[in-house]
């Protein structure tokens, strides 16, 4: 049935990778002029589907309606000559070119000699602009261009061609108070002139000032959709959840802790315009979970405390000594450790064998100038069987193994190096489902002994199983810590994504 | 938990496996060079060539422990050329033309003198160009470009274009024999390849030489002081240079400011052809001193199977570039 109030109707769309159903017979349904939210927390589909409309991805199977015309799929020039263009997170443009060079860099107009016209470029880009209602000379450079305005160049850039159908990926990320009212001023001018919009946001009270209507996904899967004004904030978090999943793992959490133990201080950590003040604890055998969106300052939290990046401000102190690293080196001397979010750029020498990336740390933090060859194999050897690492041989390169027993080979370098501290930064991304559970493991009988553990992850329900509180960041400050019977899933959530009272208030 | 590597398969193994590819191509030389001229396996013949290399592979050995750790320094012949014209000066300057007096205190410390500041000079030039590299966080091949110009430039302000002699003193290191068999020069040659190996190997500084090739981040993380590291590799190259230098200038009896200016190319030639990647994380010293003797058998084999000498240059060029792509093959398969 075609219905011409749509302009877009996604019908059973499928889409599979190795291992993982990305999209799983997912429908969406995109009326003529409105703003269509897509949420859904990491790894829900929303990419994949996105790519999909655009072009730059190709569906298994399903049907998409578009304009009354039925298509399997489209090529991204097909999307962009059927007026649908997405805009990204990332800047799509060139720096050191002008506005007006930016926005019709595909077809620059060209004059006798196919010299380039600059003139008739910048008078076409002021036409353009005034017609957006977007405020920026074209002969500027996009360089000296504010943040905002760079976001307004992108998707001012789509409209060089004619367009019916605008995705945005995020599109306030990393914008302040005033450059969302402009966006949302000309988005809701842009809706007025027919124009139809797929919002795609984690910040879900956006979606309730700019948005008509809303669909949820989750894992692979839509929930539902409704229209903004039939539901709340909290319906929204909860579709989100969905129905309680089987946890792979739980952990058995002892409560309340034996008095008198080690107690780690983060006190007063800051660095300008990214972690605002942020102080917490963690006791001795204590899991401390950090959760929040991408981007709300929990990875570089972590590099601070490790002595890896700079900060303004910030002391480390256990069982009330300061212990404040200055330098990896300072942390790993004073027992911290830090398992960073991306293995491959921080973590391994991928074309290093399996062996010196095991001792490498114990040997910066022991003084001794030879190697111990034999002792090294043996020390490498016991932690690859502790931890079940599986590889041919000690001697085989790290880039050839897989991403689980990549991380463990990670995680043993601090283990021999015998960091008590320890932060582990996304510890099972990347990682198979039998990988992660040993992790878990790993980590809980780390506790066992008395060690401590920051764990920042993006997997809520991981942080549920196996946090005994839960920090979360919003925004570069610490916004709340859960535990106990508050500490869910859909706390985490809400405040994650900046959700506090007040807003609920004006909801 | 068994030791042997599963996942080389022959085919594959023989290109990563840099050794008997260097190995083979020495014989394949070899073989050929004594079926045109027999007198190639002659010992004196042999000796010689390792007297002719002898210096290149004290440079190389330097420059191919700071290659493994990913970064560069072209700038190793003009910095031979600078520090070789400061040490004929300096003898020069201190005992004067051959046929004057000179004073017992002159003779007795010249060459201490001239030795211990020669090194120091050479020990300047490498923590500056390791200062410089890891403090700007350049690319390392663009710095020492600058500084190869650089140095180049001083020693011809010092030289003024004209050549410095020795007037036949200060010969025994580049020319004498122990026994009247054995260069003193390849003694050195053999104990600093020697050391290099056993710091790569054995020696926990050689170890992060190879982790900061492979992955400086990560290095870091692991706490490791990168940058020092980095400095330390590049002013064990200066030293090594102003050993090379004074061994270089012993040998040839004078010293021009373009004396050194040969062994940039041809260090980095044999360090690439022994299997060191230009990316770093990679390589040993055992094989680049394999890729030495290759680069001077090559040399040694045109000259004594009667080839015009000026083809050596093109030949080595080729030689470098085979190797180069035979690597990058290899690495993608």
């Amino acid at each position: 049935m075609v219905n011409n109030d749509y302009i877009l109707q996604m019908r059973k769309i499928s889409k599979s990778y190795p291992g993982v159903r990305a999209l799983d017979a997912v429908s969406l349904e995109i009326t003529r002029g409105e703003v269509h939210a897509l949420v859904g927390q990491n790894g829900a589909g929303k990419s994949t589907l996105v790519e999909i409309i655009a072009g730059s991805l190709h569906p298994d199977s399903g049907e998409i309606i578009y304009e009354g015309k039925s298509y399997t799929h489209f090529e991204p020039w097909q999307a962009i000559n059927l007026g649908i263009q997405a805009v990204h997170q990332e800047s799509q443009l060139v720096e050191d070119l002008t506005v007006a060079e930016n926005i019709y860099l595909y077809d620059l107009p060209v004059g006798r000699g196919n010299i380039i016209d600059y003139t008739g470029c910048w008078s076409m880009g002021r036409e353009l602009m005034g017609d957006l209602k977007i405020n920026i000379a074209p002969d500027k450079k996009v360089r000296e261009l504010s943040f905002v305005d760079k976001k307004l160049v992108n998707i001012a850039k789509t409209f060089s061609r004619p367009i019916k159908l605008l995705i945005l990926d995020e599109p306030t990320a990393s914008l302040d108070e005033q450059g969302k009212d402009i966006l949302f001023e000309l988005i809701r001018r842009w809706q007025a002139n027919g124009l139809s919009i797929i919002y795609i946001s984690h910040n879900i009270g956006e979606i309730f000032e700019v948005c008509d209507s809303v669909t949820i996904l989750k894992d692979g899967k839509k929930v539902a959709t409704h229209k903004v004004s039939d539901i709340t904030i909290d319906d929204v978090i909860l579709e989100m959840i969905g129905s309680t999943q089987a946890t792979l793992y739980v952990r058995e959490k002892k409560r309340p802790f034996e008095k008198n133990k080690g107690v780690l201080e983060i006190q007063n950590y800051s660095r300008r315009e990214l972690i605002h003040d942020v102080s917490f604890q963690v006791r001795e055998g204590e899991i401390f979970g950090l959760a929040g969106l991408v981007g709300s300052g929990r990875t570089e939290l972590a590099r601070m405390i490790f002595g890896l990046d700079l900060k303004n401000s910030g002391r480390l102190l256990y069982k009330g000594q300061d212990i404040t690293p200055m330098s990896p080196y300072d942390a790993i001397q004073k027992g911290v450790g830090y398992l960073p979010e991306d293995r491959k750029v921080d973590g391994l020498l991928l074309s290093r064998p399996v062996v010196e990336n095991i001792t490498i740390v114990s040997l910066a933090k022991n003084s001794r100038l030879l190697l111990n060859l034999t002792e090294e194999r043996r020390e490498a050897l016991s932690l690859i069987k502790q931890l079940e690492i599986k590889t041919p041989s000690l001697f085989q390169l790290v880039m050839n193994l897989s991403g689980g027993n990549q991380q463990k080979v990670v995680l043993a370098k601090w283990l021999l190096a015998a960091a008590n501290i320890l932060i582990f930064d996304e510890p099972t991304v990347g990682v198979d489902v039998g990988a992660k559970v040993e992790i878990y493991h790993l980590m809980e009988s780390l506790v066992h002994q008395g060690k401590m553990i920051i764990l920042i992850s993006s997997d809520n329900p991981e942080l549920v199983a196996l946090c005994d509180r839960v920090g979360i960041m919003w925004n570069g400050s610490l916004v709340a810590t859960l535990e106990g019977d508050n500490l869910t899933e859909a706390n985490i959530l809400r405040y994650a994504m900046g959700v506090n009272d007040s807003m609920e208030v004006r909801k | 938990m068994t030791l042997q590597n599963l996942t080389s398969p022959f085919r594959k193994g023989i290109f990563m496996e840099q050794t008997y590819v260097l190995l083979v191509l020495i014989l394949a030389i070899s073989v050929v060079a004594t079926i045109v001229n027999p007198r190639f396996v002659n010992p004196q013949n042999i000796i010689n060539i390792f007297q002719q290399i002898a210096i290149l592979g004290i440079v190389a050995s330097g420059v191919g422990m700071l290659l493994v750790s990913g970064h560069i320094d072209i700038s190793v012949g003009s910095q031979i050329s600078l520090l070789g014209v400061t040490f004929a000066m300096l003898v020069q300057r201190i005992l004067g033309l051959p046929e004057g007096n000179v004073e017992p205190w002159r003779q007795a410390l010249v060459y201490p003198i001239a030795i211990a500041i020669t090194f120091g000079g050479g020990t300047l030039i490498g923590f500056i160009n390791g200062m410089t590299v890891v403090k700007s966080r350049a690319n390392s091949f663009i710095i020492s470009l600058g500084f190869s110009t650089a140095y180049h430039g001083l020693a011809l302000l010092v030289t003024g274009g004209a050549s410095y002699m020795l007037f036949g003193r200060f010969e025994t290191l580049g020319r004498g024999r122990v026994f009247h068999y054995i260069p003193i020069s390849i003694f050195f040659f053999i104990g600093v390849v020697l050391l290099s190996h056993i710091i790569l190997k054995y020696f926990r500084y050689g170890r992060f030489l190879y982790a900061i090739g492979s992955n400086r981040r990560a290095t870091h993380v692991s706490g490791i002081n990168t940058d020092r590291v980095v400095i330390q590799a590049y002013t064990i190259v200066g030293i090594l240079n102003a050993l090379a230098a004074i061994i270089l200038i012993s040998r040839v009896g004078s010293a021009l400011a373009t004396t050194g200016d040969q062994y940039s190319l041809d260090a980095l030639a044999s360090i690439i052809v022994g299997g060191v990647s230009l990316s770093g994380g990679k390589g040993g010293a055992l094989n680049i001193f394999l890729g030495v003797v290759l680069i001077g058998l090559i040399s040694n084999a045109l000259i004594i199977m009667n080839v015009n000498p000026y083809a050596r240059d093109f030949v080595i060029g080729l030689v470098i570039i085979l190797a180069v792509a035979l690597g990058q093959l290899s690495e993608r398969q």
